[in-house]
């Protein structure tokens, strides 16, 4: 795979470097062998994936606020967005997560350490570098942080401030890294680029090179999620630098010293980790994400031959099995034939189905919010779509799309499922509207490993006992679509014909 | 390579025997995933041709065509994998944003050559470059490495250029006369070097470029401020007056 370039501060797009989509309406054998990589034993990527234009899109959100839940999220740092102050519309729903995320992990609870240069007018005419400065001394006197992260905005992208210089100027200043992070709305067509740059800024200016190796401790790229890697891998004798929301500045450093880094998600990790071995050696687990019993045996396997603990690994695997075997079956017998519907990020998506299939729940449809149809390693080991495919079979209906509620709502109608498990809340009400009960997966590490059949058996078990009640909500609810557009079956249908639109169709 | 960073895209139009070339941004606009090998063709003497582009005059933002047109190339590594010599950015003479100011920033070129007749609005605009320079090099920018005077065919051409490089502490790399080799050349889509090899303005092209290739060492300019260069041209513009009533110049009228 093309090397991971750090000189330059601007990180290059997903779909620049991945070819990554966000329409595409299919089955997931077709998309999995149209990104092909692993298929065809190199990069197909990309090349032959066309991507659906739709006429117009619904909400979304943009590298910038993945730049505020990463770099804003870290412990001892603090996040300068460079920009008008809309920009910091999120700030408070981030607070939120954030201050969960503290307590969830036993850390102590405190406020997000994000500012704004709050760029007006006149900034925008005669250039923002001198606001930025001065945001720049005023957070350095305020909270002597152990780095300062500098965002960039739709508005300094496009007057050209020149934020690398300043950052530079007060990395020696400060004797702290200063760190850009290019992060414009418009760079990129999914938010994902938001995670990418701040790896980016991380390893270019954060992590350091390994003065020694900790060969028991494994770098896990995550969110906010609650602590279930930790006790997972303590029966490796494996210890956990969770990273990059919720870290401090100096777990971020050490990652070089790491003896391995996995993620929970290949959509979130892919950058980091590869830039990681690329960069500082530390090798990526390459085996499939940690989701139902055979993608975590594999990954243990893998993770255990990297941090040479294969000695201890087979027994954990068997005691695990037998361990949460009885309560499996009991979980299988109460949801197995259940219909379950999953609209997340890609890759967990991925891992999500295959939960579900281990539990004997059909899952016939699928919405994720883009695809990339390569990882930034190129390991066809990786490739998670095509190892759900190839192990738990095609999914019928997998659409790639970047979160439109009024295809959503066609698409749910279509399969009325027994229940949907959604990532990004803002869907999850939609769906109950419509009779059908959600799970918001707020806890990213629900489903991870053995565990994670049984909390999310449990989950899914409790949330279907409110089908009555979404029913009936369901009944006493009016929708914004129109008659003409409650009537279509396909989703995709203005994609196909965009000329409706100019046929005075009402939606 | 000469990268030309102007949304007329005609910076390499003459190696290239008059053609232009499809440009970054505009390959940018009709697909996501751009090779920066595409994007590079092979002019005259083998010399590898770019051309940023931009929007159509009076839409969008030409200026950060320019930034994300540099970054494509920075970001692929383009510059080493193709081993070059010499980048020579083509770049426009009023910086009027952020934007057309990126390859004087840190990390792209190393030294500027600035482009200037004795007129005034020639000068002015080069101060007005002095200034950017001279502000990105407290960043790590690049320095000026002198100005190349154009259009110099009368002594006080040069005598005004002169003086303005010594006022603002930089220096003349070479004077350029106006020629009509050079209109000829560009009519027929070629430089000069091409169409007329054997000719006195190549020796005086092949000088200026013997003395770039050794040139090594570049400064920070001291910019005039504004009131100052107006003096200093008011000054001239005096000079001028006398010379003329004593006869050393006469303005010459061509009839068309």
């Amino acid at each position: 795979m093309a090397r991971i370039n750090l000189d330059t501060a601007a990180v290059e797009s997903r779909e620049q470097r991945l070819g990554t989509v966000v329409y595409w309406d299919g089955n997931a054998l077709e998309l999995s062998e149209k990104s092909g990589y692993s298929k065809k034993g190199k990069c197909g990527s990309g090349c032959n994936l066309c991507e659906m234009k739709g006429p117009f899109t619904q909400p979304s959100v943009c590298s910038e606020q993945m730049v505020e839940c990463q770099a804003g999220n870290i412990r001892e740092a603090v996040l300068i967005q460079h920009a008008p102050i809309g920009c910091s519309a999120s700030q408070t729903f981030y607070n939120t997560i954030y201050r969960i995320g503290l307590a969830s992990r036993g850390h102590k609870v405190e406020n997000l350490r994000i500012s704004s240069t709050n760029l007006t007018e006149r900034d925008m005419v005669f250039g923002g570098a001198e606001k930025l400065r001065l945001t720049i001394e005023d957070v350095w006197n305020h909270y002597h942080p152990k780095a300062i992260f500098i965002g960039s905005s739709c508005a300094t992208g496009i007057i050209g401030d020149d934020i690398d210089s300043v950052t530079e100027e007060y990395t020696e200043k400060l004797g702290i890294p200063v760190v850009p992070l290019h992060c414009e709305g418009f760079r990129s067509k999914h938010w994902s680029t938001g995670f990418d740059q701040t790896q980016h800024g991380i390893l270019r200016q954060i992590v350091k090179k390994p003065t020694k190796k900790q060969e028991d401790l494994v770098n896990v790229i995550n969110l906010w999620g609650s602590d279930v890697f930790g006790p997972l891998l303590a029966n490796l004798d494996l210890r956990v630098n969770y990273v990059v929301d919720l870290a401090t500045v100096d777990d971020l450093a050490s990652m070089s010293e790491a003896a391995a880094t996995v993620a929970f998600c290949n959509t979130l990790g892919t950058y980091l980790s590869e830039g990681l071995e690329q960069a500082f050696g530390v090798p990526q687990i390459r085996a499939p994400q940690p989701y139902g019993i055979a993608g975590t045996d594999a990954w243990l396997r893998d993770l255990a031959r990297v941090t040479h603990r294969e000695h201890l690994v087979e027994d954990f695997i068997a005691r695990e099995h037998a361990r949460i075997a009885p309560e499996v079956e009991k979980l299988k017998k109460k949801l197995g034939g259940k219909q379950g519907f999953i609209a997340t990020g890609s890759a967990y998506a991925h891992g999500l189905i295959e939960v579900l299939r281990e539990l004997g729940i059909r899952v016939n449809g699928s919405v994720v919010f883009h695809h990339d149809p390569i990882y930034d390693s190129g390991d066809p080991s990786q490739d998670t779509l095509a190892h759900l495919v190839d192990n738990y079979g095609n999914v019928d209906d997998f659409v790639v799309s970047i979160r439109q509620p009024f295809q959503f709502f066609t698409t749910l109608r279509k399969h009325n499922p027994d229940f949907i498990l959604i990532r990004h809340n803002g869907l999850a009400p939609l769906a109950a509207r419509l009779g059908v009960p959600a799970a918001p997966l707020g806890d990213e590490h629900l489903a991870i490993g053995y565990n994670g059949l049984i909390n999310l058996g449990n989950l899914i078990l409790e949330i279907i006992e409110r089908r009555r009640f979404c029913e009936d909500l369901s009944k006493h609810v009016t929708h914004q679509y129109s008659d003409w557009w409650s009537a279509q079956t396909d989703p995709g249908i203005l994609a196909k014909h965009p000329e409706l639109i100019w046929e005075g169709i009402d939606i | 390579m000469q990268f030309g960073c102007d949304p007329k895209s005609d910076s390499t139009n003459t190696l290239r025997g008059g053609t232009y070339i499809p440009t970054v941004l505009d390959t940018l606009r009709e697909k996501t995933k751009v090779n920066a090998h595409e994007v590079v063709y092979e002019g005259f003497n083998g010399i590898y041709c770019v051309e940023a582009g931009g929007p159509s005059p009076g839409v969008g933002c030409a200026g950060r065509g320019i930034i994300t047109a540099v970054q494509l190339f920075k970001q692929q590594n383009i510059f080493e994998e193709l081993d070059l010599d010499v980048i020579l950015y083509d770049v426009l003479g009023d910086v009027v944003c952020g934007g057309f100011a990126v390859p004087i920033r840190e990390g792209i070129a190393q030294h500027v050559f600035t482009v200037s007749s004795a007129d005034f609005m020639s000068i002015y605009a080069s101060n007005n470059l002095f200034k950017g320079i001279s502000g990105y090099s407290r960043s790590g920018g690049a320095l000026l490495g002198g100005v190349i005077a154009n259009s110099i065919n009368q002594p006080y051409s040069k005598e005004i250029v002169d003086d303005f490089v010594k006022r603002t502490d930089t220096q003349v790399v070479e004077y350029i006369p106006r020629s009509v080799t050079v209109t000829q050349s560009e009519l027929q889509g070629k430089t000069v070097i091409e169409s007329a090899p054997g000719s006195a303005q190549a020796d005086i092209y092949r000088s200026l470029a013997k003395k770039i290739a050794a040139h090594t060492e570049s400064k920070v300019p001291t910019p005039l401020e504004i009131s100052d260069l107006r003096e200093w041209a008011g000054q001239w513009g005096k000079h001028l007056l006398e010379l003329e009533r004593s006869g050393s110049v006469a303005e010459t009228l061509v009839k068309v």
